[in-house]
């Protein structure tokens, strides 16, 4: 009786301790912007994605480009490796643990597309200065 | 005649282009009609008049809207009549550029007349006011992978100097991910009348320290060198150096004291999107 009554108390400490774990996994990715235009309307890079857990555990990396994971790690609780895509709008990177609908952590990789079809928007004005 | 022939175009570019207004839709849905943004930092742009100051930069506002047929740019006012692949042609209304040098102009008391004789009393000179002109024009504008060309020709509707003027200039731009590189080179062709209205010097203006001047057509040129880097979705950094030599009819002014204007800013910009 003791034993469970230890273990009622402790439950919200247990709960509290995922809780943290989960705020806790934190996922890093470089580059996070990927510039286009006209003549190079997509990006050719190697993302490095990073990520760090408080707990040991199954994670798996995915993406917005992929139906399957980038990567899965089994007992580890960091990780990272070089990721070559070829990009042409935002996606996503975000790490989740055994349940696959789980979002540990996120991160967003924006493409800014600098031309526009409008050729009007690179018409040089000449004001007294224009730095457009 | 000339005027009334250029009003009359405009009109009946309103008139063609009225339809379209009330269908006016961005060409990319993705993408705002609005371009808004601001850059803070330092420059100068240097005065070829005399007794005047350079003109400081601080401050940049970019304020543009482009619908499908209309657009407002940083002060131009444009409706396109024509957009492909190839080309993309409008009627554009504008302030004329040559204006701004004498709005920062100083007032000196000289004390020699033009001989080198002494006066007797010291007698005050400023370089004459100008009027901001209205102009009209027509703006082509096409690109590619050799570059962007620009070629406009605007005439005078406000009855200020009744001149013309045609542009032309060419860009071409460098990217390498964060960091943007553009080169440009211009030339601008002014008539007689905006040459003189601008840069010429009546008698009553002279008076007794400055000659009478009656300026001609000429060709201004125009180089620049942009160098932005992104450092992130809004910010950015600019770098901006220009070299505009005027005309030689206008340089042999005696309000002009130099042949060459030169500018640069250097800032972080902001941009809405």
């Amino acid at each position: 009786m003791r034993r469970l009554l230890t273990l009622v108390l402790l439950l919200p400490a247990l709960a509290l301790c995922e809780e943290e774990a989960v705020e806790n996994m934190t996922l890093t990715v470089k580059p996070l912007l990927c510039i286009t235009d006209n003549r190079n309307p997509s990006c050719d890079m190697a993302f490095l994605v990073a990520w760090q857990s408080a707990l040991t555990g199954y994670y798996c990396l995915f993406s917005d480009l992929d139906d399957v994971p980038v990567r899965c790690w089994n007992e580890e609780r960091m990780g990272q490796l070089s990721d070559e895509r070829t990009v042409r709008e935002n996606f996503s990177y975000w790490m989740t643990d055994r349940d696959p609908g789980s979002r540990l952590a996120e991160v967003t990789v924006e493409v800014l597309r600098m031309d526009s079809d409008d050729r009007r928007r690179k018409r040089r004005t000449r004001h007294v200065w224009d730095i457009n | 005649m000339s005027r009334q022939m250029t009003w009359l175009a405009l009109l009946l570019i309103l008139l063609l282009a009225g339809p379209g207004l009330a269908a006016e839709k961005p060409a990319d849905e993705t993408e705002s009609r609005w371009r808004l943004g601001a850059a803070l930092g330092y420059g100068i742009r240097s005065n070829p008049l005399v007794q005047s100051d350079d003109i400081p930069i601080i401050v940049d506002f970019d304020i543009a809207w482009f619908g499908e047929r209309w657009f407002f740019d940083n002060g131009d006012l444009g409706v396109t009549f024509a957009d492909n692949d190839t080309l993309t042609g409008s009627l554009v209304a504008r302030v004329n550029s040559d204006r701004v040098f004498f709005g920062n102009t100083d007032t000196r008391f000289v004390e020699f007349d033009l001989s080198g004789a002494p006066l007797a009393s010291a007698v005050p000179f400023e370089p004459p006011d100008r009027d901001y002109a209205v102009e009209l024009g027509i703006e082509l504008l096409t690109d590619g992978d050799w570059g962007a060309l620009q070629l406009s020709a605007f005439h005078d509707v406000s009855g200020k100097h009744e001149g013309f003027e045609i542009h032309a200039n060419y860009s071409y731009g460098w990217r390498a991910q964060r960091l943007y590189v553009e080169p440009s080179i211009g030339a601008s062709y002014k008539s007689k009348d905006l040459n003189n209205y601008y840069w010429g010097v009546t008698p009553e203006e002279a008076g007794v320290v400055a000659f009478p001047y009656e300026a001609g057509a000429g060709i201004n040129w125009q180089a620049r060198f942009m160098l932005g880097y992104q450092i992130s979705r809004p910010w950015s950094l600019s770098l901006v150096a220009e070299y505009e030599r005027l005309n030689d009819e206008a340089a042999a002014s005696p309000i002009v004291k130099d042949q060459n204007v030169l500018g640069f800013f250097a800032g972080v910009a902001y941009r809405f999107r």
